[in-house]
């Protein structure tokens, strides 16, 4: 095994022809190795098939074509209701595009944090079979039925074998530039693309190996084999998800003017995601790339290839507005010296609380100019010099910045064409893939049983494609609904060891080098060994690779272990896979302790050795202290109503309960008013494809309510409702009368509603002053007189200090009725009134284009603290003509215009049932009245509280693209536990002991999953006690650190097994 | 405030044959002005903006506000014609385009804006050549 000075013999012979025996101290060592038991190994499969001309053939349910965040979302929901999933990506890894990035906007949570664990989730998944570096070539057959030809490129590396210890990286003596990193660092010609890269095997670039082999010869577990031919895999399935994600746009043929490619220090806004992230270039740190200097100040040029007519691409970005405010803002936090700008044409903070995250970037100290620059020069010091008009001063000024980012448009794949070949499948003039129906059907790809997911539709953020992903996945449920499913794995029947005492196992990794280079693992195996109870102590080169996992179940059952503890890394990552050994070996898998020594020791003290060895002993002590205490804890397993219960009938409404129907799941639609419909009964038509809201309501009534699975409620609310996930049982007063509802999962689709002005604008005091909803409603019944001239005012009530937030939809919808009203009274003169104007998705800033080009309306942007002003006629107030006074921001004049109808884009907030609503589900509502989701980005869909969904405007307002693809999705999640039948709960919950609760409620508003209630006592039904709901809770602890009076004992953390832990790591053993 | 200064033609007394500037105007360039989404692209990269009362951009805009007033600033007349603003506008407006028909309502008018015998010798001398080759080519449209 390899010692301590190993480490240092690479360090100093990087790349040059090594020995066979160069790492080998004595002969001991190498014939441990050669010793080693041989794996199956995938390179002498595939060469073995290949050899007999066969090929291998997978069958599975749904086939996923990239696993980026859309694709991954996809994958888990398909694979969580049972299904089987084959999903391929191009690279060697997954993760795709999001975890390139630094952080997320607007909650600046960590990309790779929050994607890793899906990445992780999805390795591991029993249904879920991964093929990366792969591409598909052909896909025949019809829904239900598709039969798809993967190639599957060599990596020339034996993923059974491939430990990812790094060593063949450090001898390869070929550098390209890193892709990963946007060509800002380098790689070696053999890698992994980033250090948490799922699977973690190393990938030899064919094109760029010199085939020296120097790292054949370095690895130890022999993983490299140039012999291992690429092949063709057949896959059969039922239906396909496309999740190929984008580019993004390189200027380098088109705005040259900006002089990326030419001057060093311009970058696009992707390579500095790079520069910012903590796995980064520059390790996170702001620095420019001509010197590596931190730069004094830095400018951000947006709608770089977008909103161009010419010389890019002339639809809106839609994330760039909020990822350069992002990246501004994180540069601003960690340095605020550095000075930033911000130029740009119209700010786009539309989403959930986007306008308040541009706000804060504002307060930080970040500037914005609106105006796009005409041309970038660069100086002597490689500083450069920008030259733009400030439109709303009217100054043209020269600005120089030490760092300048391009803010450059996502762009569709440019492989996109060629996919859609070989899948049969349209792409649209700008190279995104098309849907059947933008307004109807946005996931429906043009070819029956395809389904699209993310940015390969068009660009978007993250959840918006977490959704879409989710929605997809209920969509390719559909036609192989009926196929068997297979929930969880299969386990051997677990041993009862509460009688015995304990016998403790203790595995020590060496991660390769990752710990035995820096602390001695042989020691710490040998000081566990010494302790009471431990029955048995090894260590392993790779605790986590297969075979060593088949040892500890091998050991446990022969030398009779009923505790087992790994010393290695983070019970994070890797806690789940050892408790599916210990399951696998009959023990319950909460019989189980981790001693993190890589993380805790041999990294954080890498340059010392005694100290790390001596923290990693005390660290196995304390977790063998621990784990005498530790007992078997059961999951409460409980079934699940196969209904669902949607609050709302409106069009997400419908549309969750369709996409329920389809996959064969029954559904109840809860609607207030007598008929279905929702909002849209009130409205004319929609933006942007103009399509009447009649053809789209009237044919999903007609379906839902011919759907034998679909139960339509009317005129119907929700009165009472108790039960938790899976067992909910409901009042409904329906029209005077009560009904009694069962089901086992609630989506919420309440939508919106327009807020009260309380005569602002003079809201109400005029015949002819409306708001958009009112303008739709007379438009549609044809009561409009014809006008002369028309202001339309946008973000009224919004964007200000008492609602701080954007509408999202008020800018589509007055560009839509501003050409109704222009295409009905041609001579009409029509002003649009606006503080920036947001119409950031597909096909809406082309509409936007066409209306102001070809219906002549003219648009007056004012600031944000000088609103219109509305006067009233003094003779006539109530009928008479209108005066509005606006302040042009790009002509810095006052103007006057006279209006004979004044539209309001009147700002939005949650439904009217919101409040009532909240409480029943005991779910979070923002201060605007929208529920709160689980987290806003990778769980858009989920409340906190398990079994209780969202969807549509009822989460934010929203167009009707966004509200079906997250409709679809939440059917999907809903779906989840239907499909699963049974659920299993956690089995580290709370408990309480009743005798110790005084029934004060502390721990009941402590818990973020509604799990705890206040009931009578068993014995003392007086007074009362909190109970833990087994279902609902997720072990989070917080109502055992709130408790007053220590009434609450966290099972597997209790206050016993943390006291005995401390003590051993104080080093005195104390029995309790 | 008043940007221009000049008075060269009197804009009231100016009769279009679609009743608004911007109509003539289109029908003249076969430009759509109100694609302009003033991002101030065309002013930043203008070689002449130094000596312009009016940015192109705001130039745009007087013309879709119906400002006739424009037709008596300096810039139509200062536009070197080089398409650089044409090139670069993300709307792909031909700017160049309006500029020339700006100055040809006033040229179809036969008002002159230079009159060659008002400048002086120096100037003449000092003026590259080119500068009037512009000049008359605006004069013969």
């Amino acid at each position: 095994m390899p010692l301590k000075s190993y480490n240092k013999k690479i360090d100093h012979d990087l790349g040059v022809p090594l020995q066979d025996d160069y790492f080998y101290d004595d002969p001991e060592e190498i014939i441990e190795n050669k010793s080693m038991p041989e794996l199956e190994s995938t390179a002498r499969l595939v060469t073995e098939r290949s050899r007999r001309g066969e090929k291998r053939v997978i069958n599975g349910d749904v086939l996923i074509v990239g696993a980026g965040i859309s694709g991954m979302q996809a994958a888990l929901d398909v694979a969580d209701k049972g299904y089987k999933v084959v999903i391929i990506d191009k690279t060697s890894t997954i993760g795709g595009a999001m975890v390139k990035l630094d952080k997320t906007f607007p909650t600046n949570d960590c990309s790779i944090c929050t994607a890793a664990p899906k990445m992780v989730e999805l390795s591991r998944h029993p249904n879920i079979k991964l093929i990366t570096y792969a591409g598909i070539n052909s896909l025949d057959g019809k829904p239900g039925n598709f039969k798809a030809n993967i190639w599957r490129k060599s990596k020339y590396v034996d993923p059974d074998k491939c430990t990812g210890c790094d060593d063949c990286v450090e001898v390869c003596p070929v550098e390209v530039a890193n892709p990963f990193d946007e060509k800002l660092s380098i790689r070696k010609a053999i890698y992994i693309e980033f250090p948490q890269a799922v699977p973690i095997v190393y990938t030899i670039d064919y094109e760029n190996c010199n085939g020296c082999g120097a790292c054949d010869r370095v690895c130890e577990p022999e993983a490299i084999s140039f012999l291992e031919k690429s092949e063709e895999i057949e896959v059969n399935v039922g239906s396909v998800i496309v999740a190929t994600g984008f580019e993004v746009f390189e200027p380098l043929e088109m705005r040259k003017e900006y002089g990326y490619g030419k001057y060093e220090n311009v970058i696009t806004a992707m390579q500095f995601e790079r520069i910012l992230s903590s796995f980064g270039p520059t390790d996170g740190k702001v620095r420019r790339p001509s010197d590596g200097n931190k730069p004094k100040t830095i400018g951000w040029i947006q709608c770089v290839g977008s909103r161009s007519e010419q010389l890019g691409f002339p639809y809106c970005s839609r994330v760039c507005c909020m990822y350069a405010t992002k990246e501004a803002s994180i540069a601003k936090e960690a340095n605020p010296d550095i000075d930033i700008t911000i130029y740009y044409m119209d700010i786009r903070a539309y989403g959930k609380d986007f306008q308040q995250y541009y706000d804060h970037a504002k307060d930080l100290g970040v500037k914005y100019i609106r105006g796009r620059p005409a041309s970038v020069y660069e100086n002597t010091d490689k500083s450069l010099t920008i030259r733009y008009k400030d439109t709303l001063t009217g100054k043209v000024e020269e600005s120089t910045v030490d760092l300048l980012v391009l803010s450059t448009a996502i762009m569709p794949n440019q492989g996109n064409k060629k996919l859609g070949e070989v899948l049969g499948i349209e792409v649209d003039e700008n190279g995104f893939f098309k849907q059947d129906s933008l307004l109807t059907d946005p996931i429906q790809s043009t070819r029956e049983g395809i389904f699209l997911a993310g940015c390969i539709q068009g660009p978007k953020d993250i959840p918006d494609s977490v959704s879409m992903a989710s929605g997809a996945a209920a969509k390719a449920v559909a036609p192989i609904k009926d196929r068997e499913r297979l929930i969880g794995k299969e386990f051997p029947p677990e041993r009862d060891v509460s009688n015995e005492k304990p016998r403790i196992g203790v595995f020590v990794c060496h991660c390769g080098k990752n710990i035995a280079s820096y602390l001695d693992v042989e020691k710490v195996t040998e000081e566990a060994k010494k302790l009471p109870n431990v029955e048995y102590a090894d260590h392993m080169m790779f605790v986590c690779s297969e075979d060593s996992c088949n040892k500890i179940k091998e050991t446990a059952q022969e030398k009779g272990l009923n505790r087992i503890i790994v010393a290695a890394c983070s019970p994070r990552t890797h806690g789940g896979l050892f408790q599916d050994t210990l399951m696998e070996a009959g023990l319950n898998k909460y019989l189980f302790e981790m001693a993190n020594i890589r993380n805790h020791c041999s990294w954080v003290h890498s340059d010392d050795w005694d100290a790390a060895t001596k923290k990693a002993v005390d660290l196995v002590r304390s977790s063998v202290a621990k784990a005498r205490y530790l007992e078997s804890l059961s999951e409460e397993e409980f079934s699940i109503y196969p209904k669902s219960l949607i609050i709302g009938g409106g069009v997400s409404g419908m549309k969750a309960a369709l996409a329920l129907a389809d996959m064969g799941i029954k559904s109840i639609i809860l609607e207030n008013e007598p008929k279905l419909g929702g909002r849209l009964r009130y409205l004319h038509s929609m933006f942007p494809s103009d399509t009447k809201s009649e053809d789209i309501i009237n044919p999903l009534i007609k379906n839902v309510t011919k759907n034998k699975l679909i139960t339509v409620m009317t005129d119907s609310e929700l009165e009472k409702l108790e039960g938790y996930i899976g067992n909910y049982k409901g009042e409904v007063k329906q029209k005077g009368n009560k009904r009694e509802i069962e089901f086992g999962t609630i989506i919420v689709a309440t939508g919106f509603k327009e807020i009260d002005l309380d005569d602002k604008y003079q809201y109400g005091k005029n015949r002819n002053i409306m708001s958009q909803t009112e303008l739709e409603t007379k438009l549609k019944n044809n009561d409009l007189k014809e006008p002369k001239n028309i202001v339309i005012i946008n973000c009224a009530g919004a964007m200000d200090e008492e609602r701080p937030y954007c509408c999202r939809v008020g800018c589509g919808v007055s560009i839509k009725n501003a050409k109704l009203i222009a295409q009905k009274y041609p001579k009409s003169k029509i002003y649009l009134l606006y503080r920036d104007m947001r119409v950031f998705g597909k096909e809406e800033e082309e509409y936007y284009a066409d209306v102001l080009k070809n219906y002549h309306v003219t648009t007056i942007r004012h600031p944000g603290d000088r609103k219109p002003e509305v006067i009233l006629d003094k003779k006539d107030p109530k009928n008479g003509p209108i005066t509005i006074k606006v302040y042009d921001d790009i002509l810095n004049e006052e103007m006057t215009l006279p209006a004979d109808l004044l539209v309001l884009t009147v700002n939005t907030e949650g439904g009217a049932k919101t409040e009532k609503l909240k409480n029943m589900l005991k779910v979070p509502v923002d201060a605007a009245g929208f529920f709160i989701e689980t987290h806003a980005k990778i769980k858009p869909l989920d409340f906190s509280t398990s079994g209780v969904y969202m969807c549509g405007a009822a989460h934010y307002p929203k167009n009707l693209v966004d509200s079906i693809a997250q409709a679809e999705g939440a059917a999907s999640r809903a779906a989840i536990p239907i499909a699963q039948e049974k659920m299993k709960g956690e089995g580290i919950i709370s408990e309480v002991i009743e005798d110790k609760c005084r029934g004060c409620g502390t721990c009941e508003l402590a818990c973020a999953y509604s799990a705890i209630d206040l009931v009578p006592h068993s014995r003392d039904p007086g007074r009362l006690v909190a109970k833990v709901n087994r279902a609902l809770c997720k072990g989070c602890g917080s109502c055992a650190a709130a408790c007053l009076n220590s009434a609450i004992e966290q099972k597997g953390y209790d206050s016993n097994q943390i006291n005995v832990m401390i003590a051993a790591l104080l080093e005195k053993e104390v029995t309790a | 405030m008043n940007k221009i200064s000049d008075e060269i033609v009197n804009v009231n007394s100016l009769k279009f044959k679609k009743g608004e500037l911007v109509k003539e105007i289109e029908e003249l360039c076969g430009e759509n002005l109100f694609g302009c989404y003033q991002c101030g692209t065309c002013s930043a990269g203008c070689p002449f903006i130094e000596d312009m009362d009016l940015s192109p951009d705001e130039v745009i805009r007087y013309v879709i506000l119906d400002k006739k007033e424009v037709l008596n600033s300096k810039t139509i007349w200062l536009c070197a014609a080089c398409y650089t603003c044409a090139e670069r506008c993300p709307r792909d407006i031909n700017i160049t385009k309006i500029m020339e028909a700006l100055r040809q309502i006033i040229l179809r008018k036969n008002i002159d804006r230079t009159n060659l015998t008002n400048i002086s010798k120096d100037e003449k001398e000092s003026i590259p050549q080119l500068a009037f080759v512009c000049l008359f080519r605006k004069n013969v449209g």
